[in-house]
């Protein structure tokens, strides 16, 4: 019998249709003996890399499609309905949809290309027009969705007839009637009826016919999903009367596919054999389609912008480069030096053994063209470490003097593409992009896509919108989980504290969890990448389909980064950074206000006020250095010069902290333990870091002494050592050729142990040194300009904590924090001379208020100042609601002293503009406003609307308020806690600043916290065993007291190692109501959501840490055992607990200042 | 202290015992004025005297009366007038009788927030709580001028009026008119307009039957719809002529559904109210050459009368049968 292709098969790619990932159905297809698949995804090659290589591995062959709404060609008449006035009007589907396949090699894969391109032209929902269609190297089937299925459906036949007219004049012989039986009655899509018609049409019409399946899922049983799917995408609810999915659309096997051709066949009137015949030309078909993922899509070869383009003129590249290095060296003052000489020209023959010359001028292109624009720049990653890209002015810091090597970035033993990361201002990355744009050209350019998947969150939110969810409860349970992946959802519920109160009503949510699980990792839409470029020559668009990006029409490439590379496409990673945005609006801040200018990047290094800043460890805001555990790890390793800050840097990460490199390191740095060099010549890589393997350039610069091998081949040998595997090999190897080179046993073993311990952990030095910078640089502007530099931050709010947290460290240090007030404020913060100290305070900004536009700002701005209430209101022209908000929290209060007035002046004054008659007119020559005796916001009102608008305590610390409960249960303040002793238990309170659950190694969960309580900051640390006391309160309050034990490891470094936790704004009620009994009576019941008593502190305490010492003892109350075959692995080699935090740090950042409004870190952590 | 506000505890099912209690209330004093669902003011002024009892003694006859006679408890606050009667009524509960005195009624109200006062619904209260006039005593004590400017002239002067105790209102005897509500909910987001359409016939099909028993006739349709995230939409349309007919009611109901036009949204619930009922003997009735005007009246006529025989279920449309 013959075997079966499928050729219209959708993976997740296709959003919110598919249900199954392309390496399931890879995997599946050749479980069921096919020997080659379609991969056609509705209106996206997205999935085409990944598809490509799982079917390498799965050893089928793949063949590529997409599946396209096309445009008749003649435009028809839509009938528009009426708008409705709730729930928003239904998600148009009516488009025919057709299948393409590439058949002929690189042209047809272009040729898709171009038509994803083109249906996304317009905008909006892609379709395709009919003056995109092109019939070159394309195979085309019409299935039952197409005009011409259509047609056959309704029972016309003639005007299907009509209708293929113009689809076999584009594609002549590469037409095919795609008949799909999904056992459905009727004559719809899916039916028999229309599958005998749509093999009969062809027969008549001498068009081939195909057998199709119409695949969404991998294995049947999964149509509830596709349901799911389906109602996600319509959004609307599912209709369990309505027409389900038939859970036929599988991946069926050849058998099944026969049956399902006999069946046909028959019923239009064919005898049986006919079925094969069917079927064969199914496989022809399959077989016509030839695209060998290598050659045709590119996949493995490297496409540079051409160098005219770069500033080559007519020379090669490799020549241009050779002689902007040169001059480089003459412009730095390198010119006499022979060191650097011999190391540019050695880059130079690495990078010419790869032709990779274009390249490094592309991005000095793209580096100069920035600067140009007066924006600030600054390269980071492994590309640090190449002279060249000093000299072409990429990097900053000088590589040689860093003891930064070319062979991590780059080497002739490394064939994959280098990468160069470039930072910029976040404020300012879009004009970047367009620069770039501008500068190569659309058909060179494109941004790089970052699909979002279902994770558990969104998964259940609609899940439960499919099947009818109330929309507060779907609300409600999504929240409570933390950012875990979908498919956990049931184990988390079984297993997390904070989720007992929902385990114990999960079986009335019926088969929610088990559809939540099956959405996991699905695509759910698409963004633009936050970083990625990529630049290629002028056969972009014939390699990659590229679509507008929604928001700002940039053009997007439809591969994520991974794929990119794949292709070979060059990416060049262009971050916006907003601490460079902070850095550059303070340093325009100082300009405007005191005429001084500032070259940040020309400041004195070693500047000791910073350096006492740092080691105070008030770094709050510093770039890289203000997170809990950093601010720790300061405090211990006291940083006092530029390479302290790289190590300290490059300290804290996953890796190091998991190894437990800081303690040695912090030990021999403090001379309280011994440098450890095992051998007289590794003393040159090891000296820095006191013998501890920090950096990754000292991995390899060992191994190159050891064995003798190049620097480039180390490098090798150092990416092999993360893998178990191949350490071993690595072990025998290295044993071998470092006793060849004469070194005795013990000195190879102890050498041995270090790299094999550190080799996979550790940092790449030139990472660090570009991190380092900006550290330097924002913590010097901390030191100098402190105004400016909170400004700075509160406009572009690159940290991970909130704004109210900033405003406080400000107060603390004794910034002036003046109040808004619309004649002075501006747009973003700005710094003003107070009169009567004679110092620079912090004026707040209007972008701040709640609500108000970048127009709306703007315009206030524009129009100071204003002489009186009316004046501004006709002036500046606010919305009602921004007007009120503006006169709560006292912006307006130069016009009038009360409050409520200016509201009720406000209100009159917009209905007065709305009706046209007149308002009540100003007394006092129009400049005050005439009370009306209304009673003004009280002290506590007044701090409310503050943080209401602001989202900032803007007059005084919230904790002010609390100041006499506090003291009466005895809470110690943050600064009386620094003199606290180690072990010693405390009550702590505070508003919550920031709560993280970070990935650890020893696979256990401990949740961070950070309370401010206006005189400084406290780090808490739970561990697992308070986590059933305390979670739930932790993750769900903000207000918070804490029971806790302080730990102390250093002079500036303290934690509190939590043991219960309650809701201060609950007992600060209770202390109200009912006096102190009350507040006794809350503290005498158990604390925590489920009356599970706190465990007694009382016993002998493991001296366990908090902060970034790393794993606690695994010693744990609650067996978390079960946990260990679902530890998430990361490609690094990195285990993850299943329940840290799956969001990259700093993701809130990525968005748009305007959009994050939050009181505390947005639960980077967890639901709280 | 002569008024007395009774609240009756009623279950939700038995609303229709609220003319009975009436009718016990009218055994003291002819003044009574319903206040429905469950509530009503009685003006004792008269039977004091009569009875030879204060108003609070009388109101625990009442409650006596009401416990032996139809078994329901209630709850009666007692004040000078009706306003403060209520606000009383909020503080009382049943065997506790709550009295404002006559002599000490600003103290009485000074703390209630503004939503005590009877008339002072969300959106006002809202307004007042912007500018800090939550409770009654700062309403008082806010100056005229700034009240009327918050919430009108006329509003101002009552609110400033109520609020510092004058309470100017009497008890008007009147007898109970209620709108007719019937609700048809989902048990699903429901999206389908059928299945939307065949409520709105069930729900006009009832409260016509159910008008047509009272022997009234309603003015004006409400709509109703009710969506998945608990918000709603309402919608008020005048019929041509106050009319008991239920296609007339239909054709009114599926107007207004239409110009909804809805298309996602994710209804769980329509409800239709039938209201200003009056009398259908005083109704008038556009006559028509049209036959089948005449004929559906004379159908439903019949049909009605199937169903005093047989049931509610007897006879129905036809599309509400699948």
């Amino acid at each position: 019998m013959p075997g079966f292709a499928h050729l219209h098969t959708v993976s997740g790619f296709s959003l919110r249709y598919g249900a199954s990932h392309p390496e399931r159905l890879a995997e599946r297809a050749a479980e069921r003996g096919m020997d080659a698949l379609a991969l056609t995804d509705r209106d996206t090659l997205a999935g085409a890399v990944r598809f490509a290589k799982a079917c390498a591995g799965a050893g089928v062959r793949p063949l590529f499609g997409v599946d396209l709404a096309v445009a008749p060609r003649e435009p028809g008449r839509r009938d528009k309905r009426r708008s409705p006035v709730r729930g928003g009007a239904f998600v148009d589907e009516s488009d025919p949809r057709v299948t393409f396949l590439a058949a002929d090699g690189a042209r047809g894969w272009a040729g898709l290309c171009r038509l994803v391109t083109a249906a996304h032209a317009g905008g909006g929902t892609p379709l395709l027009p009919w003056a995109g269609h092109q019939g070159e190297g394309l195979v085309v089937l019409l299935g039952p969705d197409s005009d011409v299925g259509r047609a056959l459906a309704a029972g016309r036949p003639d005007r299907a007839a009509t209708l293929l007219a113009p689809w076999r004049e584009v594609y002549g012989d590469a037409l095919r009637l795609e008949a799909v039986w999904h056992g459905r009655t009727g004559t719809g899509t899916g039916s028999l009826r229309l599958a005998a018609r749509t093999v009969g049409f062809a027969a008549e019409q001498g068009v081939r016919p195909v057998l199709g399946n119409a695949v969404r899922y991998a294995d049947p049983g999964q149509g509830p999903v596709a349901d799911v799917l389906d109602a996600a995408r319509r959004l609307v609810p599912i209709d369990p009367r309505g027409e389900l999915d038939s859970g036929e659309a599988w991946l069926k096997d050849a058998p099944a596919m026969l049956d399902a051709a006999e069946r046909i066949v028959e019923a239009a009137g064919f005898r049986r054999g006919a079925a094969h015949r069917l079927l064969e030309q199914t496989l022809a078909t399959a077989a016509e389609c030839r695209v060998d993922p290598e050659d045709d899509l590119g996949l493995g070869s490297v496409h540079f912008p051409e160098p005219h383009l770069v500033g080559a003129g007519r020379r090669t590249a490799q020549r241009a480069l050779a002689s902007r290095a040169a001059a480089g060296m003459l412009r730095l003052g390198y010119g006499g030096r022979r060191a650097y000489w011999e190391r540019v020209h050695h880059e130079l023959d690495i990078i010419a053994h790869h032709g990779f010359a274009s390249y490094f001028l592309t991005v000095a292109q793209v580096v100069d063209d920035v600067r140009a624009m007066g924006i600030r720049v600054a390269a980071r990653g492994s590309g640090a470490g190449s002279l060249v890209n000093h000299l072409l002015g990429i990097a900053h810091a000088d590589p040689v003097e860093h003891g930064l090597l070319m062979e991590r970035f780059l080497s002739k033993e490394r064939v994959v593409l280098p990468d160069i990361d470039i930072d910029v201002e976040s404020a300012r990355r879009l004009e970047v992009y367009r620069a770039v744009i501008g500068r190569f050209g659309g058909e060179r350019v494109a941004t790089v896509a970052m699909p979002e998947t279902y994770r558990v969150r969104h998964a259940i939110r609609d899940v439960g919108a499919a099947l009818s969810m109330d929309p507060a409860e779907t609300d409600r349970i999504a929240k409570s989980f933390p950012h875990i992946r979908a498919r956990d959802a049931r184990a988390a519920l079984a297993e997390l504290p904070e989720l007992r109160r929902l385990a114990g009503e999960k079986e009335k949510y019926g088969r929610l969890w088990e559809l939540v699980e099956a959405l996991d990792a699905l695509p759910r839409g698409v963004a633009m990448h936050p970083c990625g470029v990529l630049l290629s020559d002028a056969s972009l668009l014939a390699r990659t389909p590229v679509v507008p990006t929604s928001g700002e029409g940039l053009p997007m490439a439809q591969f994520d980064k991974e794929d990119v590379e794949d292709l070979g496409l060059l990416k060049l990673d262009v971050l916006g950074v907003r601490m460079q945005s902070a850095m550059a609006h303070a340093v325009a801040e100082v300009e405007r206000a005191t005429g001084e200018r500032i070259d940040l990047d020309a400041v004195e290094p070693g500047d000791p006020e910073t350096y006492r800043l740092i080691r105070s460890a008030e770094t709050l805001g510093c770039f890289q250095i203000e997170s809990p555990g950093q601010r720790d790890l300061v405090g211990r390793l006291q940083p006092s010069t530029f390479h302290d800050l790289v190590v300290d840097i490059s300290l804290f990460r996953p890796g190091p902290v998991a190894a437990d490199m800081v303690r040695p390191f912090i030990e021999a740095r403090h001379g309280r333990a011994p440098v450890r060099c095992p051998h007289p010549d590794l003393e040159e890589p090891l000296k820095g870091t006191y013998g501890v393997v920090v950096f990754h350039e000292q991995v390899i610069d060992i191994v190159a002494i050891m064995t003798g091998c190049g620097r480039g081949e180390a490098d090798r040998v150092r990416r092999g050592l993360s893998d178990p595997e191949s350490q071993g090999r690595i072990r025998v190897w290295f044993a071998q050729r470092a006793a060849a080179r004469g070194y005795d046993a013990e000195t190879i073993g102890r050498t041995w142990e270090i790299v094999e311990a550190f080799g996979s952990y550790g940092f790449c030095k030139a990472h660090a040194v570009a991190f380092a910078v900006p550290t330097y640089q924002s913590a010097w502007l901390k030191a100098h300009h402190p105004a400016a530099f909170y400004a700075g931050l509160l406009t572009h709010d690159p940290g991970m904590y909130p704004k109210r947290l900033l405003l406080a460290d400000a107060r603390r240090r004794g910034v002036p924090i003046l109040p808004l007030d619309v004649n002075v404020s501006g747009a973003a913060h700005r710094i003003e001379l107070v009169s009567e100290s004679k110092e620079w305070g912090l004026r707040l900004a209007l972008r701040d208020v709640h609500g108000i536009s970048e127009a709306e700002a703007r315009r206030i701005a524009d129009g100071q100042p204003y002489s009186s209430l009316v004046d501004f209101w006709e002036r500046a022209r606010p919305s009602r609601p921004l007007a009120q908000r503006l006169a709560q929290v006292g912006a307006l209060d130069a016009f009038g002293a009360n409050r409520r007035d200016l509201q009720l002046h406000l209100s009159e004054l917009h209905r007065g503009a709305r009706g046209g008659g007149g308002g009540q007119l100003p007394l006092a020559g129009g400049r005050k406003t005439a009370p009306a005796g209304l009673p003004d916001l009280t002290p506590a009102e007044k701090l409310s609307a503050e943080l209401g608008v602001l989202s900032m305590d803007a007059s005084r610390n919230l904790m002010d308020d609390h100041r006499e409960f506090l003291a009466e249960l005895g809470v110690v303040s943050a600064r009386r806690l620094r003199t606290a002793r180690h072990g010693e238990t405390v009550l702590v309170a505070g508003a919550k600043a920031a709560t993280q659950t970070p990935p650890i190694r020893s696979g256990k969960r401990v949740i961070f916290s950070t309370l401010d309580d206006g005189t400084g900051l406290v780090d808490l640390a739970f561990f697992d065993d308070s986590h059933d006391a305390c979670a739930h309160t932790v993750f769900h309050s903000w207000l918070l007291l804490v029971r806790g034990v302080v730990q102390r490891r250093g002079p500036r470094s303290l934690s509190v190692v939590g043991s219960a936790a309650w809701n201060l704004a609950d007992l600060v009620e209770v202390r109200r109501a009912e006096g102190l009994d009350g507040v006794a009576a809350r503290l005498a019941a158990p604390s925590g959501a489920d009356g599970t008593p706190a465990k007694d502190d009382g016993g002998p305490l493991r001296a366990r840490v908090a902060g970034s010492e790393g794993p606690p003892a695994p010693a744990g109350s609650a067996a978390r055992d079960p946990m260990a075959d679902r530890t998430i692995r990361m490609p690094t080699g990195y285990e993850m607990h299943p329940w840290a935090d799956l969001r990259p740090a700093g993701e809130d950042a990525a968005r748009a200042p305007a959009a994050v409004r939050k009181l505390w870190h947005q639960s980077p952590g967890s639901a709280g | 202290m002569t008024i007395l506000c009774v609240r009756f505890q009623l279950p939700p099912m038995y609303e229709a015992a609220l003319p009975g209690l009436l009718g016990l209330l009218e055994e003291f004093t002819p003044v009574v004025e319903a206040l429905p669902p469950d509530g009503a003011l009685a003006d004792l002024r008269g039977a004091e005297r009569y009875f030879g009892r204060d108003a609070v003694r009388l109101a625990s006859v009442i409650r006596v009366r009401a416990l032996a006679r139809y078994g329901v408890d209630c709850a009666i606050g007692a004040g000078p007038g009706p306003m403060l009667a209520r606000v009383a009524l909020r503080e009382a509960r049943p065997g506790m009788t709550r009295a404002v005195p006559a002599d000490a009624v600003a103290e009485f109200l000074a703390g209630k927030p503004v939503t005590a006062l009877p008339g002072v619904g969300a959106a006002t209260a809202r307004t007042l709580d912007e500018y800090g006039l939550d409770t009654l005593g700062r309403v008082a004590a806010a100056p005229l001028s700034t009240l009327q400017r918050l919430i009108g002239a006329r509003a101002g002067r009552e609110l400033r009026e109520k609020a510092s105790g004058i309470d100017r209102g009497r008890v008007v005897p009147n007898a109970v008119s209620r709108p007719l509500v019937t609700e048809r909910t989902f048990s699903l987001d429901e999206l389908d307009p059928d299945r939307h359409r065949r409520a709105l016939l069930s729900a006009t099909e009832e409260i016509g039957a159910r008008l047509r028993a009272v022997e009234k006739v309603c003015r004006t349709l409400t709509l109703t719809v009710r969506y998945a995230d608990r918000s709603a939409t309402t919608r008020s349309r005048a019929l041509r002529e106050p009319t008991a007919h239920s296609a007339a009611l239909t054709r009114t109901a599926y107007g207004m559904y239409e110009a909804l036009g809805l298309q996602r949204a994710r209804v769980r619930a329509l409800a239709l109210r039938a209201e200003d009922l009056t009398p259908a003997d005083r109704a008038a009735h556009q006559l028509t050459f049209d036959p089948v005007d005449d004929k559906t009246r004379r159908l439903e006529e019949t049909a009605d009368r199937a169903r005093a025989k047989f049931g509610p279920r007897a006879v129905f449309p036809g599309t509400l049968a699948a």
